[in-house]
C-alpha cells in the first residue's frame, strides 16, 4: 500500500459522472501535487468549487475507452493509480440496445485492464455494484463478498454487470504479483446530484411502492461514497469489499421519508407487466426483484481493514436530504 | 338480559374473566348468535389484556430502540400482530406455557416439535417469547424460503419477526444477540398424516452447527395440542409436486379448531465444547438424537398431562 501523497498522476474513468467529479474534487485537495486525469465517453466539465491551482492540475478527455487516443493517454502519462468509476448503468443506455453497453462495460473494462498491465500501474480500483448479487428471495442477510453472483440468474441483462465484476476479479488474483486490484461493491449510492436509478425512484413523484412487500435497504451518501474510494485507494490492500454503513432502512420508510407521493401498488401483479412499465418509465424491469426482496451486503471485511472509517451521514440524513432538494 | 361469562385459568392468577357480553334469552337459544358473541369476545382485548401488553411494549421498545432492523422486523406492526394474536392465544387455543423459568436471559436457539399443518405453533411459540420470557423478546423463527416470496405473507412475517430459514443468516442473526426458533423436523413436521401425530421425524442438523458456530445454548420445547388443528387432513402429495407447492393439505376446515395447547420450555443446553461446527456427521448426529429423544420425552409428558379437548380451562 501506497501513500496517497507519493502518487503523482492518477487516472478516474467515467468522470464525467457525479461520484467521479466528487472524488476527483477530493483528491485534488487532498494532494497537492497530485495531477488527475478524467476520461469519460461523455462530455466533461470540471467539477465546481475548485480553486485556480487544483483546476491546473486536472485534465478532462472525451475518448471512448476502446480506442486509440485513450491507449495512448497510458503511454503519455505514467499513472500511479487507476479509478476505474466508468460503468454504464442501464437507464443510461439505449434500453433496446445492449451493444453500447457490453462495449463499455465489459470490452471497455477489459481494456483497461489490459492496459494497466502493461503500464505497470501500481493500484487499479474497480466500482462495482450490490446488483451483482441479484435480489433473490433466499438471500440471507449480510451477504458476503466470497456470495455467487446471482444477478444474472432471472435477468440476462444483468450480465453485463456481472460479467464485468467477474473479469476484474479474476483477473485481480491472475495479475496479484504485479498489480493491486480492489473491487468495491457497493450498496445503493444515493445524493442530491447522483442521478442513478435508486435515487431517482427515491425522488420520483407517483413511484409504485410496493404495498405486498417491504424490502430492507442500505444506502451510502454520495460524499461518503467519494470518501471510501479515496481511503481504499490508500490503505486497502487487494481484494473485493462491499461498501455500506450498519444502518438498514425499509423502503416504505424510506419514501416516506423523502417526502414524495407514492402509489401503494401490488408488485406481484404488476411483475408482469414489467416491460411495459419499463418502456413507459424507464424503469428496469431488474429493480422490480430490489423493490421486493432485501439485498444486505456484510460490511466485515470493509470494517475490519479500515477499522477508523465513519460515514458522515446516517440513512436518515441522506434521505432528508433528498426531501430538501426536492422540495427547494 | 342475563351476563355470560367465560372463564380460564392464567399462569399466575387463578381464574381471570375472559369475555362478558350481554345476551338476551331469546338469543342464548340461537346458536349462530351464541357463536359469534363467543368469537367476538374471545377475539377483543380486555382492560387488562392491554395492561399487559403496555408492560411487554415497554420492555420491547427498550430492547429494540431503533424499531427495526436489516432482517425486516419492524417492532409497530409485531405490536400489533401481537395484539391480533394475543385473544388468539389466551382464549382460541387457550395457551398453557410451562417452564419459563428456563428461558435464558440472552440469545438461545428454541428447537421444538413442529405440527398443525400450517405454522400457528411458530406464533403461539413467538407469543409465549413475547409474553412469558423475561425479558420480553421477539423469538425469530425460521421459515421456509417460498413463505418469503410469498406476497403480503413473506413481508408480514418478515416485519413480525420471522426469518428466511439460512444457516449462515440465522448466525449473523444469533451474533446481533437475537435469538432464534427452529423445527429440525422441517416440512416433514408440520405436514403430517393423523397416523403420524406427535411422531418426531428426524432432526436435521443445521442448529447443532449452529450453536457449535456461535457457542449459543439450545432451549428444547415441546407443543402439545397443535396436532389437533387439523385433525382430518389428506396430504395430496403428488399434486403438491406437481403444483410446484412444498405441501398440499386437504382438510374439511378452513380455520384450525380451538384445540387447547400447552407449550413446554425446557433447560438450556449448551452444545458439545469437544465438537465444532465442522465436525463429522456422525458425532454431531449423536447429539442430535439425543435432544430428538429429550423433546420426545417432554411431549410424552405434555401429552400424559394435557387438557381434553373442549376443556374451558
Amino acid at each position: 500500500m501506497a501513500d496517497l501523497l507519493s502518487y503523482k498522476k492518477i487516472l478516474i474513468t467515467g468522470a464525467a459522472g457525479r461520484l467521479a467529479r466528487l472524488s476527483l474534487s477530493l483528491l485534488l485537495q487532498r494532494c497537492p501535487r497530485l495531477k488527475v486525469i478524467g476520461v469519460d465517453s461523455r462530455p466533461l466539465s470540471p467539477p465546481e468549487g475548485l480553486s485556480k491551482k487544483e483546476a491546473q492540475r486536472l485534465s478532462l478527455f472525451q475518448v471512448s475507452y476502446t480506442r486509440g487516443p485513450f491507449e495512448s493517454l497510458f503511454r503519455d502519462h505514467h499513472f500511479d493509480a487507476v479509478l476505474h468509476l466508468g460503468r454504464m448503468s442501464h437507464t443510461q443506455a439505449d434500453p433496446l440496445s445492449l451493444s453500447q453497453r457490453l462495449d463499455l462495460n465489459l470490452m471497455g473494462t477489459n481494456k483497461i485492464l489490459d492496459l494497466c498491465l502493461k503500464n505497470k500501474i501500481h493500484k487499479l480500483l474497480v466500482l462495482s455494484t450490490y446488483h451483482v448479487y441479484g435480489a433473490l428471495n433466499d438471500n440471507p442477510v449480510f451477504i458476503a463478498e466470497e456470495a455467487p453472483l446471482r444477478a444474472s440468474i432471472k435477468y440476462p441483462e444483468l450480465r453485463d454487470v456481472v460479467e464485468m465484476d467477474q473479469i476484474c476479479t479474476n483477473w485481480m488474483w491472475k495479475n496479484q504479483n504485479h498489480i493491486e486490484t480492489l473491487v468495491l461493491r457497493p450498496c445503493s449510492i444515493i445524493g442530491p446530484q447522483m442521478a442513478n436509478t435508486m435515487t431517482r425512484y427515491l425522488k420520483a413523484p407517483y413511484a409504485p411502492v410496493p404495498v405486498d412487500f417491504n424490502p430492507s435497504f442500505q444506502f451510502v451518501h454520495e460524499e461518503d461514497m467519494a470518501h471510501v474510494l479515496i481511503e481504499a485507494l490508500e490503505k486497502l490492500p487487494l481484494g473485493v469489499f462491499n461498501v455500506a454503513s450498519d444502518e438498514t432502512i425499509s423502503l416504505r420508510e424510506a419514501k416516506i421519508r423523502v417526502g414524495q407521493p407514492a402509489i401503494p401498488t401490488p408488485l406481484s401483479l404488476v411483475s408482469p407487466m414489467a416491460g411495459l412499465v419499463e418502456r413507459l418509465w424507464g424503469f428496469p424491469r431488474y429493480l422490480f426483484d430490489y423493490l421486493k426482496f432485501s439485498c444486505i451486503v456484510s460490511n466485515e471485511a470493509l470494517k475490519t481493514q479500515l477499522p477508523e472509517l465513519k460515514f458522515s451521514h446516517s440513512i436518515h440524513d441522506s434521505l432528508d436530504e433528498l426531501r430538501e432538494v426536492e422540495t427547494g | 338480559m342475563v351476563k355470560t361469562k367465560f372463564l380460564i385459568d392464567e399462569p399466575g392468577c387463578n381464574f381471570v374473566e375472559i369475555g362478558v357480553f350481554p345476551c338476551s334469552v331469546g338469543a342464548m337459544l340461537k346458536p349462530a348468535e351464541r357463536l359469534k358473541s363467543f368469537v367476538w369476545s374471545a377475539l377483543s382485548l380486555t382492560g387488562r389484556d392491554r395492561r399487559r401488553l403496555e408492560t411487554v411494549y415497554d420492555q420491547l421498545d427498550q430492547a429494540y430502540p431503533e424499531g427495526h432492523d436489516a432482517w425486516g422486523l419492524d417492532l409497530q406492526r409485531a405490536k400489533t400482530t401481537l395484539e391480533w394474536l394475543y385473544p388468539i392465544y389466551r382464549r382460541y387455543f387457550r395457551v398453557r406455557c410451562f417452564g419459563q423459568e428456563n428461558i435464558p436471559d440472552g440469545p438461545c436457539i428454541v428447537i421444538s416439535n413442529h405440527s398443525g399443518q400450517i405454522a400457528i405453533d411458530a406464533a403461539l411459540i413467538s407469543v409465549a417469547f413475547a409474553l412469558e420470557a423475561k425479558p420480553p423478546r421477539i423469538l425469530r423463527p425460521m421459515m421456509d424460503r417460498f413463505v418469503s416470496a410469498i406476497p403480503f405473507v413473506g413481508t408480514w412475517a418478515q416485519e413480525g419477526g420471522a426469518v428466511l430459514g439460512d444457516r449462515q443468516n440465522c448466525i449473523n442473526l444469533l451474533n446481533k444477540g437475537q435469538s432464534v426458533l427452529v423445527f429440525p423436523e422441517g416440512l416433514k413436521g408440520i405436514t403430517k398424516s393423523p397416523k403420524d401425530f406427535y411422531r418426531l421425524q428426524k432432526f436435521t442438523q443445521g442448529f447443532y452447527r449452529m450453536a457449535l458456530a456461535t457457542g449459543i445454548p439450545i432451549v428444547p420445547l415441546a407443543v402439545v395440542g397443535a396436532e389437533e388443528f387439523y385433525p382430518f387432513v389428506y396430504h395430496a402429495r403428488s399434486a403438491a409436486s406437481r403444483l410446484g407447492l412444498p405441501a398440499l393439505p386437504i382438510t374439511p376446515h378452513l380455520l384450525p379448531l380451538p384445540s387447547p395447547v400447552d407449550i413446554w420450555i425446557g433447560p438450556p443446553i449448551t452444545p458439545k465444547t469437544s465438537l465444532n461446527p465442522e465436525s463429522p456427521d456422525k458425532e454431531v448426529d449423536a447429539e442430535v438424537l439425543e435432544l430428538e429423544n429429550l423433546i420426545k420425552e417432554m411431549l410424552q409428558k405434555g401429552l400424559e398431562q394435557r387438557r381434553p379437548f373442549w376443556a374451558i380451562s
